[in-house]
């Protein structure tokens, strides 16, 4: 038993010999593990941590160049005391909330919805459907954002925040309806033909038996829509002009650059706060997550 | 199928004809109905402009005529695009495979600490994946720069001397892939961790009973059963740094002397910037049929597999 | 309401426009504009100040003339302004006014509402429109658009007054002072004496901050260069005039010499390098609006009273200063075309765009001749009178350019997104191609342009 949970640190590490020296390769994969950790965490986190600095440091300092750029000599909150307090920074992190809310909620409905349907009803053309739901991603922004300014504009939703919360599913259902497609297979049919035998309708199978059993896969398939729309740039950058309306991503580079001036300190205060909303719904659902993309994946 | 894991559940019942028959045809109006939204939303807001851009890329630059597939035989034609074709690929493919190599490497590296300390370095791990890469990539510019930055302030410290990052075009290529390593790697170890939480532990206590070395319950236990994860994860990423555009917009803006640009930022530049729209749709068009047939042929396999898992 | 706001309009519009008002159809305005409401998209000034002074002058007007008047500022950072402009060409909505920077009004001439009216008026009260301005607001003799002074630029020199002085020895506050007259050594600022200044300058640790790369700073300066020395790629009829084109070697051999003497890094510049040279400390000279001398007085006021702005070099076949001008353009689906017009030639007036400059601390550049002499030039310091010379005066003798004019404009403006001229001199210097295969290069890829 314990020999094969020790098999695994060795994979990236010497090759396992003999169960002989047990311990000694245990504790040196272990070595060999936090050694490897440490220097990826030391290229992960290099850039946030000159961000952090520089967020800390005032405008004098930052065009200062003759010191050390990774230290701070004079720490101050200025930065973002500046971003809470004025400007439009607190607007866009509300409209930023508000849109991702709604697209997690809206993609999770469709997807949902069509990965039961997908996974379990097969009808005719459901296959190819399936296929090419996940296709959709070789349609790139870069080429939709055209022909889609005379859809929305058609709409009239042309810089309209809500804009967003109708552009932003087509990109999250897509993977979200693959990593449900693949949770709900995985759930023993017995059960549904249990449920149609008791007389439940399909709503009330998917309801009662599907979502309290794909929890963790719905959570995972949350967590990837919230990280895309709180991300997204170029649909905002393209579709939302007047600051009220705008969106983190966007307030961000519009507010704070100006013209060939860029305001660092506020600019990666102003990033490092945006991190925080995703941070925190890792820190509470990883388990989940990760629980939820391993039977999603590997059936997928 | 027989080597099918015992912690997965597979299990089908035959199904019963009489019960579900009657509900057959009314079971696919349904479910095609709880497809509707789905199939609405791709139809209006990825189809309908797909194809509406499919003809803008046949129109001439003032889009007053009707020129066939002239854009895509001139663009192919051009010296600049025949190097946008194979920085793209060396670009994705490149960032692809590094993205899928470290991830794997952490997934595996974190899988054996344990639970306590897993949770910390997981955190620490993610955090180029959640700052927003629009700005991440600001950032990284900024450490780029040749003469003011960060990095070569340390190189200078320890006697290197300064790296023209973005200035030389193996450098440039270099960076601005080293940058989408850095934010999409994440992504991987997760998908990976997730991937290897599920392989039964049962598995590798068989085949250490067998006697198999470590490398051998690689090769034989835990990337057969990562197979299909690998495989979703790498097309998706695959897909998206092919069309990736803000980080070769941010850091080169192409340059320098067009080396690092991809159909995206290109496509920019030709479409929005020089006023030529269908000849820019035209370049964001050639990604799709070469990543199309890529995409199907792994779908497939995907599909095969899992069939064959259910049973 | 409705009919007492539009009767005042008339009354205005018959104020400034005179019988030219009487054409237009008051139908329109009646029937269309639900009581006056324009919405205006204004580029977003990087000196803050900018934006302030624009609304209050607008509110103001739109007071008086009881036109609701929506303004949003868009900036031009990670090309929104661009994006925004191609977004509401497409989707025919957004606007009725929106700001137009460099290339955009030939792009979207089609859709632009002609403005000869105002612009006939205007030139008849100000004078003469500087030829970048007309070269771009202008297709096939009409006025497409209106020359905005807010975001319109010129990237003459800003060069440290005391590091030209003790490494070139050039006194540039004496050859440029701030009156109207040339000082000693202004018919020499020539781009070869330029050459002896970057290589002292450099040799001193103090190098010129030269953009070579794709970024418009780069396409801006070399434009003005390869034009003084009369090198045209693609001549005003449209013939590329590359090949065994003396000038063009020329000006190719001029900047493979001046490079020696520039940071090889310049070739990956983007628009902030230069401005953080010299705000760092580190260079004695860049081509750059007073933005940043703006920030240098407030990041590093030390450098900043040691800067001083005065036209580029001169070369053999003329001395031409870089200039981005931005545009007003009117959509042709706006609703509210007359006090849309009524706006802009409100905007256009001296007294508006005297308090423009004045709030953006003279980085504007008003495209009529005979506003180049507003006080707020004289008075910018420290060192006082700094950006006296940044607009291009009658004194100078100089003329503002654009890089690629007078090739027509739907040819230029692909040579000016994709920087050729820049991209010839890397090859140049950086690959050490022979000239005549940098020549080849550069036609084949101009041809494609043609199509």
């Amino acid at each position: 038993m314990s020999g094969a949970t020790v098999a695994q640190p060795a994979d990236s590490a010497p090759i396992y010999h003999k169960a002989g020296s047990l311990r000694r390769e245990r504790r040196r994969a272990l070595i060999g593990a936090y050694i490897a950790l440490a220097v990826f965490v030391v290229f992960f986190l290099t850039p946030p941590f000159h961000m952090l600095m520089t967020s800390l440091k005032s405008s004098a300092e930052i065009a200062d160049l003759s010191g050390n750029p990774w230290i701070v000599s004079r720490p101050t909150l200025e930065n973002y005391w500046a971003l809470l307090s004025q400007g439009s920074y607190l607007t866009h992190f509300v409209n930023s909330v508000m849109v991702t809310v709604c697209v997690v909620a809206i993609t999770m409905v469709i997807s949902t919805f069509a990965a039961f349907a997908l996974a379990r009803m097969r009808f005719w053309g459901s296959t190819a459907l399936a296929t090419g739901v996940f296709l959709t991603y070789l349609v790139p922004e870069t080429l939709l954002f055209i022909p889609l300014f005379q859809t929305i504009g058609g709409l009239g939703m042309y810089n309209n925040l809500w804009a967003m919360v109708l552009l932003y599913p087509t990109l999250t259902v897509p993977f979200c309806t693959w990593i449900m497609i693949g949770y709900f297979s995985s759930i023993p049919k017995e059960l549904d033909e249990a449920a149609l035998i008791d007389g439940a309708n399909h709503f009330q199978m998917l309801w009662k038996i599907f979502i309290p059993v794909a929890l963790p896969g719905i959570l995972a398939a949350t967590i990837f829509a919230f990280t895309v729309s709180w991300a997204q740039f170029l649909y905002p950058l393209a579709f939302l002009v007047s600051s009220d309306q705008m969106v983190l991503t966007v307030g961000i580079i519009s507010d704070l650059i100006r013209g060939d001036t860029f305001q660092w300190g506020m600019i990666m205060a102003g990033a490092l706060m945006a991190a925080l909303p995703p941070l925190l719904v890792y820190a509470f659902l990883m388990d989940y997550y990760i629980a939820g993309l391993t039977a999603g994946a590997t059936k997928g | 199928m027989s080597s099918l894991p015992p912690g997965i559940p597979a299990a089908i019942a035959p199904p019963r004809a009489g019960t579900l028959q009657r509900l057959a045809r009314r079971r696919s109006t349904l479910a095609f109905l709880m497809t509707l939204p789905l199939i609405a939303l791709i139809g209006s807001l990825v189809i309908y402009p797909f194809f509406y851009a499919l003809y803008l890329s046949m129109l001439n630059k003032r889009m007053t005529k009707f020129v066939g597939i002239d854009n895509f035989t001139f663009l192919l034609g051009r010296e600049t695009f025949q190097m946008v074709i194979w920085q793209s690929v060396i670009f994705a493919v490149g960032a692809v495979v590094a993205k899928a190599i470290i991830g794997f490497v952490l997934a595996h590296v974190l899988h054996a600490l344990p639970d306590k300390g897993q949770r910390k370095w997981r955190g620490m791990l993610l955090v180029p994946w959640v700052i927003p890469p629009a700005i991440s990539t600001l950032a990284w510019w900024w450490l780029f720069d040749p003469s003011y930055s960060a990095f070569n302030w340390a190189l200078a410290g320890i006697g290197a001397g300064p790296v023209p990052w973005l200035g030389e075009a193996n450098w440039a290529r270099f960076a601005v892939i080293l940058v989408n390593v850095w934010y999409g790697a994440p992504f991987f170890m997760i998908m990976y961790l997730a991937a290897l939480k599920s392989v039964p532990d049962q598995l590798y206590e068989a085949s250490a009973i067998d006697g198999a070395t470590g490398l051998q319950k690689l090769r034989y236990v835990t990337l057969p059963m990562m197979r299909n994860i690998i495989s979703i994860t790498v097309l998706f990423s695959l897909i998206v740094t092919f069309a990736n555009f803000d980080i070769v917009r941010i850091l080169t803006n192409g340059g320098p002397q067009d080396s690092t640009h991809v159909f995206g930022t290109y496509a920019f530049q030709v479409g929005i910037q020089s006023g030529d729209i269908p000849l820019g749709a035209a370049v964001s068009l050639f990604m799709f049929p070469m990543l199309a047939v890529f995409a199907i042929f792994i779908l497939r396999g995907v599909s095969r597999r899992s069939k064959e898992m259910a049973g | 309401m409705t009919l007492k706001g539009m009767t005042r309009r008339d009354a205005l519009r018959a104020g400034v426009a005179g019988a030219a008002a009487s054409a237009l159809p008051l139908v329109n305005v009646h029937g269309q504009t639900s009581g006056g409401r324009l919405a205006v998209g204004f580029w977003d000034h990087w000196v803050p100040a900018g934006n302030e002074a624009m609304r209050a002058i607008v509110d103001d007007w739109s007071k008086k003339n009881r036109v609701e008047v929506q303004i949003d500022f868009i900036t031009s950072v990670g090309n929104k302004l661009l994006l925004t402009t191609a977004a509401e060409a497409q989707a025919r909505q957004g606007h009725d006014i929106l700001a137009f920077s460099t290339w955009l009004v030939q792009d979207h001439q089609r859709m632009l509402e002609p403005v000869d009216d105002v612009m006939g008026r205007l030139v008849q009260k100000y004078g003469k429109v500087n030829p970048v301005s007309e070269y771009l607001g202008k297709v096939g003799g009409k006025w497409m658009a209106v020359p905005a002074s807010s975001g319109s630029q010129n990237k003459g020199s800003a060069a440290r007054i005391d590091l030209m002085k003790q490494h070139a020895g050039i006194d540039v506050q004496a050859m440029y002072p701030a009156e109207t007259r040339l000082g000693p050594g202004a018919d020499q600022w020539t781009w070869e004496t330029f050459l002896t200044a970057a290589q002292k300058c450099n040799a001193a640790g103090m190098p010129f901050a030269l953009p070579a790369g794709t970024f418009s700073d780069a396409t801006d300066w070399i434009g003005a260069m390869f034009r003084s020395y009369g090198a045209e790629l693609v001549n005003a009829k449209g013939d590329i005039t590359i090949r065994s084109n003396d000038k063009v070697k020329q000006a190719l051999d001029y900047a493979a010499r001046l490079f020696q003497h520039i940071p090889g890094e310049m070739f990956a510049a983007d628009d902030a390098t230069n401005n953080r040279a010299l705000i760092a400390n580190r260079s004695a000279l860049i081509f750059n609006p007073p933005s940043a001398y703006a920030v240098a007085k407030r990041d590093a006021p030390q450098v900043a009273e040691q800067v001083w702005h005065f036209p580029s070099p001169m070369g053999p076949a003329g001395h031409y200063t870089p200039h981005l001008p931005f545009f007003w353009g009117i959509w042709n689906f706006s609703r509210a075309k007359p006090a849309a017009k009524a706006l802009l030639e409100h905007l256009s007036q001296r007294e508006q765009v005297e308090k423009l400059v004045a709030a953006t601390d003279g980085y504007d550049i008003p495209a009529f001749d005979t506003l180049t002499d507003l006080d707020t030039w004289s008075t910018v310091g420290p060192p006082r009178g700094t950006v006296f010379n940044y607009p291009v005066k009658p004194h100078h003798k100089a003329e503002p350019s654009i890089a690629f004019a007078p090739a027509p404009p739907e040819v230029a403006v692909q040579m000016y997104t994709q920087g050729i001229q820049a991209k010839m001199i890397a090859r140049m210097v950086q690959n050490k191609e022979p000239v005549d295969r940098v020549l080849a290069w550069a036609e084949r890829e101009v041809e494609g342009f043609n199509r």
